[in-house]
């Protein structure tokens, strides 16, 4: 709860300080924002993580994943200060934006209540549905904020469908009566089921699960760097984070019902997108289709609900995922400044011009794929067997989708390093990109070495 | 003690990949002659009894059972000595090539030695796993970065190959971890103790041994081999050959044996019977080659698939050949594949039919190539013989036929490494072998201790068989199938 007030109130900060002159100083009061509630979810003097009228309840698995979305919003924000430098007067309001929707993010984390979920969606979609649209003249830009709004008003709908059905079976909104309801088999099956189902579409749309997944392309394409970046982790941890939430509180007692959608719906998303990345071009599309076959990677915790650790898993997986896709980003931010583009040709002979840029994208490359000893795969390791007791065919296609994926990721790393032919960089590695993607790097490293920390955290 | 057969590599590895220091050649080899001192100090505690030396642990993710454990019996001492020997041989035998960038190349061959004495000592399911995958990063990038013609694709096949093979690997120890009691652990004892039912055994032992086949490789998981053997820097091929396909034979008899002895007695004869048939496959092959390099390529399929017929035949005699006639075999196969090196760097070529009269202009270097050649043919009072025996010995215990068709692999061997042989060095010199320059210094060292290690081992097998003879007892007691 303290995090969410911080981050509110620093929004509202950076919004007034963006109607003044002092642009030099929104970035740092938004970046001060997000380590207090980064602070917040660590240290609790106040005892605000108490349940809150029923809507909230901050506990260890909120505050977790609560640290995951706010860590990695302050990476992206470190990145900000030359991902935005262009401009000029809506600078405040982007950064303004990117903490309402932060908000959200952590209402879906620590919802008790499917009304405060629905909020917490809303909350972060909208912000997000402005800033893909942020580069005013950029018909792309456009293009994807339209995509992106229409697609996520549908999918809201839907999902809220699915919620009313819900309550009609059960008689509330409260995630832990409704448990109780499925549990003693009060209400209608028939209205309960048709309801999860929809839910289950819903929220596929929001973290882009096949067949809802048609969006994430050309959005992620289409929207400003920085703005991919937010929606490819923060917001693909905050819905795989509420999707777990909600089915392991609310439910559980109907997991032999559900699982079925969900299994098939893991099975297509991990292999569609595998298939359809090999034959990308471009690396945001790439990255697109990447996060997409995470989110099948992902939807393993949820078929692991009630075996223990898999929450730990989905943290630490999602933690591993977003700093290697941040730190992606941000090497592919100095790259395509350059090369604008954003063809894999982009990246020849980055080895031998930016080193750093070029190690630090190939280790993150190398986690996506779930490669040891890095930090990926400890992820990937988590979540395969905590799940391997529920859904071994599954683990195994996972396994053989983690193996085509290696072919597109190392892609990139063929360019950097064994291309004979090479770009023209001029450009250096601006400040901020070289602190937030070493930053990145020592915190992959550091999972790695010791990966229980994370792992045993909740 | 195991932990620093490690950390030095690793070290040295992150220094010369990170500050790029001029010189990297020379802290490099500084680097493997201090880790071939530990392991020289290794031996010489080490109690041969079949129990585990020099234990390291500590708890890596407690929570799920997850400890980082190194340790050695004699198997893995065994092991460790063959990388550690090799090591700065290799090292060495680089230095006549411009590798550049220099700290690139080294960083990465230290990476991958820290990470083959990993696997050697890893007492822990996951940290095998790890260390088998880290093994990896290192040799393709080497291979991509400073191989031939065509090594982009190629390398990319090889990773993906031997990436997709031990994924199945993984499944498999996870399987079996999730069968073990409590919270689970990956501890080996505790992995071996585990019973499995029939049919899980069948899919284990299908996953471990779709990783090591790969990895050795063994007839039909073979593809991938000759294409990269060939477009790798000398360097690489020699890690390769040498040191990394050790890892599978290894990983046969340290882990997937003891995990599922269950369905062993259903499926070992098929195992054996592949690569009984990759012997006699890649033996012709090799016959008909004309690039050299390719042709020891093939001659190593041969030579691993009667290593591998050998262990899996799980008899005291296939057991300790197998041993020994890996480290032979990587003492041999990098002898010849610098022979190779030291050719295509002096006439530009590999194939052998642009060689000839060699022994003419280069008379030592013609010496030394015939040492390490008779080696690798199993000539009696050479390193390759008593392996080769034992090897065939068991095997010929276990079927008669299998033996006799094995057997074959000597008279093959002979018939193309001698056909190889004369066509290099006898015969008619052309222009360009008639100015073939005999060896210089380095190169003196590195076929220098090879050919020494080929006579004495012929002479003395009984050091090796005596180092490994309490291990193989040992696990030849406890896992029977």
């Amino acid at each position: 709860m303290t995090a969410i007030l911080i981050l509110f109130t620093t929004a509202i900060a950076t919004l007034f300080t963006g109607l003044t002159k002092n642009r030099s100083l929104l970035q740092p009061i938004a970046l001060a924002g997000c380590l207090l509630a980064l602070g917040a979810t660590f240290y609790n003097p106040m005892g605000w993580n108490e349940r809150y009228i029923s809507m909230f309840q901050f506990d260890n698995f909120a505050l977790a994943f609560s640290g995951v979305a706010i860590l990695a919003a302050t990476l992206i924000i470190g990145l900000s200060g030359w991902g935005f430098r262009q401009l000029n007067d809506t600078l405040g309001d982007n950064y303004g934006l990117i903490l309402f929707s932060l908000c959200g993010a952590l209402c879906m984390f620590s919802f008790t209540n499917m009304v405060m979920l629905f909020l917490g969606i809303e909350i972060l979609s909208i912000p997000l549905y402005v800033l893909a649209g942020s580069r005013r003249d950029d018909l792309a830009g456009n293009e994807a904020a339209l995509k992106y709004f229409l697609m996520g008003a549908f999918a809201t709908g839907i999902l809220l469908f699915g919620m009313t059905l819900v309550y009609g079976a059960t008689g509330s909104f409260d995630l832990a009566v409704v448990n109780e309801a499925i549990a003693t088999g009060k209400g209608s099956v028939g209205m309960l089921q048709t309801g999860i189902i929809l839910i289950i579409v819903g929220l596929s749309f929001k973290i882009s699960a096949v067949p809802f997944h048609f969006w994430a392309p050309d959005v992620y394409q289409g929207s400003p760097n920085l703005v991919t970046t937010f929606m490819a982790t923060v917001v693909k941890t905050a819905g795989i984070a509420a999707f777990y939430r909600l089915f392991s509180l609310a439910f559980e007692p109907a997991m032999d019902f559900w699982s079925v959608p969900v299994t098939v719906i893991a099975a297509l998303t991990m292999t569609v997108a595998n298939m359809t990345a090999i034959f990308q071009t471009n690396f945001k599309r790439m990255m697109a289709y990447s996060s997409i076959s995470h989110a099948g990677y992902l939807l393993l915790a949820i078929l692991a609900i009630g075996t223990p650790g898999s929450e730990g898993a989905l943290l630490f997986y999602t933690l591993t995922y977003s700093l290697a896709t941040i730190c992606a980003f941000g090497c592919y931010m100095v790259v395509a400044e350059q090369n604008g583009d954003g063809s894999f040709a982009a990246f020849n002979g980055l080895s031998k011009k930016h080193p750093l840029l070029a190690a630090v994208l190939a280790i993150s490359m190398l986690s996506l794929a779930g490669i040891p000893p890095t930090a990926g795969f400890f992820g990937k390791y988590f979540l395969f067997s905590a799940a391997f007791a529920k859904a071994p065919w599954l683990i195994v296609l996972a396994v053989i989708n983690s193996a085509i994926s290696i072919y597109y990721y190392f892609k990139i790393i063929i360019a950097m390093y064994f291309s004979r032919e090479e770009n023209v960089y001029e450009t250096g590695i601006p400040v901020g990109v070289r602190w937030v993607v070493l930053a990145g790097m020592l915190l992959i490293a550091l999972l790695t070495l010791m990966p229980g920390s994370v792992y045993a955290w909740i | 003690m195991s932990l620093l057969l490690v950390l030095i590599p690793l070290i040295t590895a992150i220094f010369l990949l990170i500050a790029r220091p001029s010189g990297a050649r020379t802290i490099a080899l500084v680097a493997t002659l201090a880790n071939l001192a530990v392991s020289g100090f290794a031996c010489m505690g080490f109690v041969g009894d079949g129990s585990f030396n020099h234990e390291f642990s500590v708890p890596w993710v407690a929570e799920a059972g997850i400890t980082f454990r190194l340790g050695m019996d004699g198997i893995s001492l065994l092991m460790v000595i063959l990388t550690n020997l090799l090591a700065p041989l290799i090292v060495l035998s680089s230095f006549g090539k411009q590798m550049e960038p220099e700290g690139r190349f080294y960083g990465l061959v230290m990476l991958m030695l820290a990470a083959l004495n990993g696997v050697f000592m890893a007492l822990d399911g996951l940290v095998f796993y790890v260390f088998y995958e880290l093994a990896l990063i290192p040799i393709y990038f080497i291979c991509a970065i400073w191989g031939g013609q065509d090594r982009i694709r190629t390398t990319l096949k090889f990773f993906i190959y031997t990436f997709t093979g031990s994924l199945f690997m993984l499944v498999a120890l996870l399987y079996v971890y999730l069968q073990t009691p409590g919270t689970h652990s990956f501890a080996w004892e505790e992995l071996v103790r585990v019973q499995l039912d029939p049919t899980a055994a069948w899919w284990v032992l299908l996953g471990f041994f779709l990783a090591f086949a790969v990895k050795m490789p063994v007839f039909p998981f073979h593809t991938w081999q000759p294409d990269t053997y060939t477009t790798a820097p000398t360097g690489g091929t020699m890690l390769l050959s040498g040191i990394m396909l050790k890892m599978g034979v290894y990983g046969v008899i340290r882990w997937m044996v003891p995990l599922a002895p269950e369905a062993m007695h259903d499926l070992a004869p098929v195992f054996i019977i592949l690569a009984v048939i990759g012997i006699v496959y890649a033996s012709i092959i090799a016959v008909k080659q004309t690039d050299l390099k390719r042709l020891i390529a093939y001659s190593s399929i041969a030579h691993v698939g009667l290593i591998a017929a050998g262990v899996m035949v799980w008899n005291k005699a296939g057991l300790q050949g197998g041993l020994i006639q890996m480290l032979n075999h990587g003492i041999n196969v990098v002898g010849l594949f610098f022979v190779v090196d030291m050719i295509e760097r002096r006439l530009g070529t590999r194939s052998l039919y642009d060689m000839g009269g060699i022994a003419k202009s280069a008379p030592k270097f013609a010496a030394l190539f015939m040492i390490v050649m008779l080696g690798s043919v199993a000539v009696p009072l050479t390193n390759g013989f008593p392996g080769e025996f034992l090897l065939l010995n068991g095997v010929w215990n276990y079927n008669f036929w299998l033996g006799a068709v094995a057997g074959l692999t000597i008279i093959f061997g002979a018939v193309y490494m001698l056909r190889a042989y004369g066509l290099v060095v006898f015969g008619e010199s052309n222009a360009e072998t008639a100015k073939f320059e005999d060896v210089q210094t380095n190169e003196w060292i590195v076929l220098g201790v090879i050919a020494t290690l080929v006579v004495v081992l012929g002479f003395f097998p009984g050091l090796v068989l005596h180092l490994t003879d309490g291990s193989v007892n040992r696990i030849l007691g406890t896992v029977q199938f």
